[in-house]
């Protein structure tokens, strides 16, 4: 209670929408929760996983993917550190800008070629619950993942203007969202693809 | 401990930014209430529809039968039937008892007080104001497409919501409405939360806050927690009628590899069970609020009563096992449920020990607000207590999906939240609207409703013993239900009792709101929660000054107290004794 | 005036009806062996939970009459959280608990591990039916004579159950389309038919005669109307209509209709 009215005004309003966000990202952490428990359940309840004449997805792709969306993560922190550094790192501020962007689109590739490999090998979207679990975790993430990509084109202006004090606030809580949906990926990729 | 510095908001100009996308939260709370009264009506006459049917099988409603259902003569027939205790389900729940108590009331009190100038985020508020406005709207789109809305329940249990059991775009339309009103209430969850914890006055520690703001901030972290839930079962369900995943049809029994129905009825629940205590904490805080502000006498034991609300928060996320005991879950998982949903019994029976200890020596006035309070007590204990037989294993194999459950439910979120809301509307309405409400017919509006809603749910959990199940079309097809008739025609006629006596209200309501002249002064209950401390109606920027809290929000009748308050505001020093 | 015919109907039915108030509020009369744990259990929560609501009802109406404004002006001040105080509030939450709740937690429990899920073994001989839900109707299937289930001399009969008395029955359910539930009123008994998941439900018939069977589960428009018969014999005239609809169903039924196959293996 001692802390109101010290400390500069910035700092707090950093402070409150932070605690927003992680709020909002504790309902979000919620949806994913839900819908790997219901995974884990029907992999756990079905002797044979997958199910008899179904194949798994080789890993290559999601491991690639893995490997992008982590990458995009790195290259939001430089983001966030150069634009904090304000005016002198302006070159890193923007190439680190559109590796990030570069790299979410990637994923979105990478995820688009999942889909298709899936369905090359007999995966169809109404063939069982495993492909269902599949298509729906993954197509899940990826709407999150427009998401934060659209979050990120709401940023393009100011990567070009000054550095502004409010704007720090966004990309801090874009940054939030983006690390949170990585970890996501994370989780899923260990849980579905790796075992 | 307010966080950051809120500026003093200018008064609106134009029309639009006043009254339709305001970002004010006392505009957006009003807009929450209109919008909850409206659905209120709505599925009070769907309501009075079922109960119609159900005493007089095969008679036209009267007075708009004909014009609705035309083609039978003004007869309800089955389909619609199964339509309308769906949309009165979802219609109570999600879109008039959720605007009102937390959208309106949410938005209008917590601010106010914790003596906040707005919410943290005015703009995520206006967001799901206007969020859940599409979410009706599409809700009520589906009432007139061919095929008709949604008519699985309210729960919706699949394969009766997936294509086998419902084609038709009504229920995909429902489950769309409940996620768009899920991402409309997790905003309004973050925001609430968030605001409680940055935006308290300086001074004004959690145990400082009135309790309503305590049953309001737990509703809100239930909110956020558990809407994610019901959420991804919506989506599943969405997924599996639009893009054909097979989430919820099984095949022949003991096939791998396919989906099951009982998952819905899991996620379901999980989020389904804190919903109860989503709609009902709201109504707890303010009630134990209102009963120490009539009684002149400081809230008994205010800390363990919001230590008892918290615990059942918490206890509730564990117990929602007892909806399921005739799936035949593992015995196991069964007698667990069973256990644990026992143990929301002490925390409850210590809050409502701490409501009669409020009572007690105190010096009690029945203006409206205190009568409807009381209301909430007697009905309250009623719905805990029937709730025994439901969460015993034995006793609820014979009273599952029986018109027991239906009264039970009804007792615990129906009346006691809804004679709750009416509480919170007779009290705060000097400061929402700078008018009060005639005292006479709002005492008459609640001797009406509390007689007709006792008939109606008292007679609802006999019919229920008797063996009549629930959702149904005519239950006397049946022959051992034959000698219910003249109960259920006793329901019906409580439950147009019911109806009518709203018509109090809603004359009451609206006279005073546009035809009134005379004002209500700035604390016209004498009490001394912070939204007293302003004028009535609160102006724009809500406080002048940030206030700063120097004590409790229940402090009557201090001995210690010179003049001729018998109560102080938060704002003031507790004199030394 | 004619929307007030259907009242006067109403109304003169209630005074023709010479059934007294607690005769209409008893449930259906019980023919199971142990429908009668589950009305003493009612009973007993009943009984305890009058005693704690006139205890509420005296703290409201009492305290709101004995205190009221008029007549007790000065509020006596206290936060209640004087040691007796705390001490009431959790005496009396721990005394619902304990005295209530966990009594009839003990109480269900027991009837549920000792009766309700202590099912028949093969060696009890219980009559064995298989239960088919779909909308809106029961499918009901017997052995038949050479007690495999899934053969073509299987009693099969739609929405007409037939049950001896004195002797276990055990009933193994699934449904077809979307979730039912079996509710035998009279056996204060019930067990939702799942697609995909094999239920089931055993009791004990007591008394001959003819009773209702109805779908407790929302299933659609005509759930009200999937009601099916139970007949219950004594053991004498269940083994003649037994004997009966065995020769018959070796006559009518068709095995060339793979419909005619929905049973399956029994599952002990």
């Amino acid at each position: 209670m001692e802390m109101a009215n010290n400390g500069p005004h910035l700092e707090r309003r950093k402070a409150v929408s932070s605690i927003g966000m992680i709020i909002l990202l504790v309902s979000f952490a919620m949806l994913f929760a839900s819908l790997l428990l219901g995974y884990t359940v029907f992999r756990l309840t079905n002797e044979v996983w997958p199910p008899m004449g179904m194949e798994m997805v080789p890993i290559t792709l999601p491991f690639l993917s893995t490997l992008v969306i982590a990458a995009s993560s790195v290259a939001y922190m430089n983001f966030e550190k150069a634009y904090s550094a304000g005016e002198s790192k302006l070159t890193s501020r923007k190439v680190s800008y559109f590796m990030t962007l570069f790299l979410g689109l990637a994923f979105m590739a990478v995820q688009f070629e999942l889909w298709a490999q899936m369905a090359d090998i007999g995966l169809y979207v109404s063939a069982g619950i495993f492909p269902s679990l599949l298509y729906t975790l993954t197509w899940v993430h990826a709407a999150h993942i427009v998401m934060a990509i659209l979050a990120l084109l709401l940023l393009l202006p100011s990567v070009f203007k000054e550095h502004s004090d409010t704007k720090i606030i966004w990309i801090l809580n874009i940054g939030k969202f983006w690390h949170f949906l990585g970890v996501i990926w994370l989780i899923m990729f260990v849980v579905i693809f790796a075992f | 401990m307010a966080f950051f510095e809120q500026h003093i908001h200018e008064e609106p100009k134009t029309f639009l930014s006043k009254y339709i996308f305001s970002y004010d939260h006392k505009v957006i709370g009003k807009q929450f209430l209109w919008y909850g009264i409206f659905f209120l009506g709505v599925g009070g006459i769907m309501a009075l529809m079922i109960r119609w049917t159900l005493a007089f099988p095969g008679e036209a409603f009267p007075l708009i039968g004909g014009l609705l259902f035309p083609t039978t003569n003004g007869v309800i027939p089955p389909d619609t039937y199964a339509m309308l205790f769906t949309m009165h389900g979802t219609i109570m729940i999600f879109y008039a008892i959720t605007p009102i108590l937390i959208g309106a009331f949410g938005n209008y009190l917590i601010p106010l007080q914790i003596g906040a100038r707005d919410m943290v985020f005015p703009l995520l508020n206006m967001l799901s104001f206007w969020i859940a406005f599409v979410s009706a709207a599409i809700l009520f789109i589906s009432l007139f497409i061919p095929l008709g809305a949604a008519a699985g329940g309210w729960t919706s249990y699949p394969t009766l919501s997936t294509l086998i059991g419902s084609p038709g775009a009504g229920q995909t339309l429902w489950a769309l409405a409940l996620f768009l009103l899920g991402i409309s209430s997790t905003m309004g969850a973050v925001n609430y939360i968030t605001t409680i914890i940055v935006l308290r006055a300086p001074g004004m520690g959690y145990f400082d806050m009135p309790l309503s703001v305590w049953g309001l901030g737990l509703t809100a972290i239930l909110n956020a927690i558990f809407l994610p839930v019901l959420g991804a079962g919506l989506l599943l369900l969405i997924f599996d009628r639009v893009f054909g995943t097979t989430f919820f049809l099984a095949g022949a029994a003991a096939t791998s590899g396919t989906g099951d129905p009982i998952l819905f009825q899991h996620v379901f629940w999980i989020f389904g069970h804190p919903e109860v205590y989503i709609l009902i904490l709201p109504a707890w805080g303010i009630v134990s609020d209102l009963l120490s502000f009539f009684s002149r006498k400081p809230a008994f034991g205010a800390k363990a009563t919001a230590l008892s609300m918290t615990s059942i928060t918490i206890l509730s996320t564990l117990v929602y096992g007892h909806h399921m005991y005739t799936t035949q879950m593992s015995p196991l998982l069964t007698q667990t449920f069973m256990t644990l949903t026992m143990t929301i019994s002490i925390p409850s029976a210590i809050f409502f020990t701490n409501w009669l200890g409020t009572l007690w020596k105190g010096s009690i006035k029945f203006p409206t607000p205190m009568v409807f309070s009381l209301g909430v007590v007697f009905v309250f204990g009623l719905g805990g207590l029937t709730g025994l037989y439901l969460a015993t294993v034995t006793t609820d194999l014979y009273l599952h999906d029986t018109y027991f459950v239906v009264g039970h439910f009804h007792y615990t979120m129906a009346a006691s939240v809804l004679l709750g809301g009416y509480a919170a509307i007779y009290f705060w309405m000097p400061k929402m609207f700078g008018k009060m409400l005639n005292e006479t017919l709002g005492h008459i509006h609640f001797w009406l409703t509390f007689l007709g809603l006792n008939g109606v749910f008292m007679g609802m959990m006999i019919v229920g013993y008797g063996g009549m199940h629930r959702r149904i079309y005519n239950p006397f097809v049946y022959e051992f239900l034959e000698k219910l008739i003249p109960i259920n025609t006793f329901v019906t006629w409580s439950a147009i009792v019911m109806g009518l006596a709203q018509i109090f209200f809603v004359y009451n309501f609206v006279y005073t709101i546009f035809f009134k002249k005379e004002k209500a002064e700035a604390n016209p209950w004498g009490v001394g929660t912070l939204e007293w401390t302003i004028p009535s109606p609160a102006p724009v920027y809500n406080f002048k000054e940030i206030p700063v809290v120097k004590c409790g929000p229940h402090e009557f009748g201090n001995p210690a107290l010179t003049g001729d308050r018998d109560f102080q505001y938060q704002t003031e020093e507790i004199p030394a004794t | 005036m004619g929307i007030f015919s259907p009242v006067l109907a109403a109304t003169t039915a209630v005074n023709n009806s010479q059934m007294g108030l607690i005769e209409m509020m008893a449930p259906p009369e019980d023919i199971s062996v142990h429908g009668n744990l589950i009305d003493w259990l009612f009973a007993y929560t009943t009984g305890m939970n009058i005693l704690f609501f006139i205890l509420v009802c005296i703290g409201l109406f009492g305290f709101s009459w004995v205190y009221r404004a008029s007549k007790h002006p000065k509020a006596y001040y206290t936060y209640g959280n004087k040691k007796p105080h705390i001490m009431i509030a959790t005496a009396v939450g721990l005394s619902v608990f304990i005295g209530v709740d966990m009594n009839i937690t003990r109480i269900a429990n027991n009837d549920y591990v000792n009766v309700f899920t202590k099912w028949p073994k093969a060696e009890d001989n219980p009559v064995r039916v298989e239960v088919l839900a779909q909308q809106w109707a029961w499918h009901f299937r017997y052995a038949g004579s050479d007690g495999v289930f899934n053969t073509e001399d299987d009693i099969v009969q739609l929405n007409d159950l037939r049950l001896p008395i004195d002797r276990k029955v055990i009933l193994q359910v699934l449904s077809k389309d979307v979730i039912h539930s079996l509710y035998f009123p009279n056996a204060r008994r019930k067990v939702d038919a799942i697609p995909g998941r094999l239920t089931r439900i055993w009791w004990e018939p007591t008394k001959a005669g003819n009773w209702d069977i109805a779908c407790a589960e929302m299933c659609g428009t005509y759930h009200y109307r999937m009601k099916a018969h139970l007949t219950t014999y004594s053991q004498e005239d269940f083994g003649d209509w037994l004997a009966e609809a065995s020769d018959k169903a070796l006559q009518v039924n068709d095995i060339e209709n793979p419909e005619l196959f929905w049973g399956w293996q029994w599952q002990w």
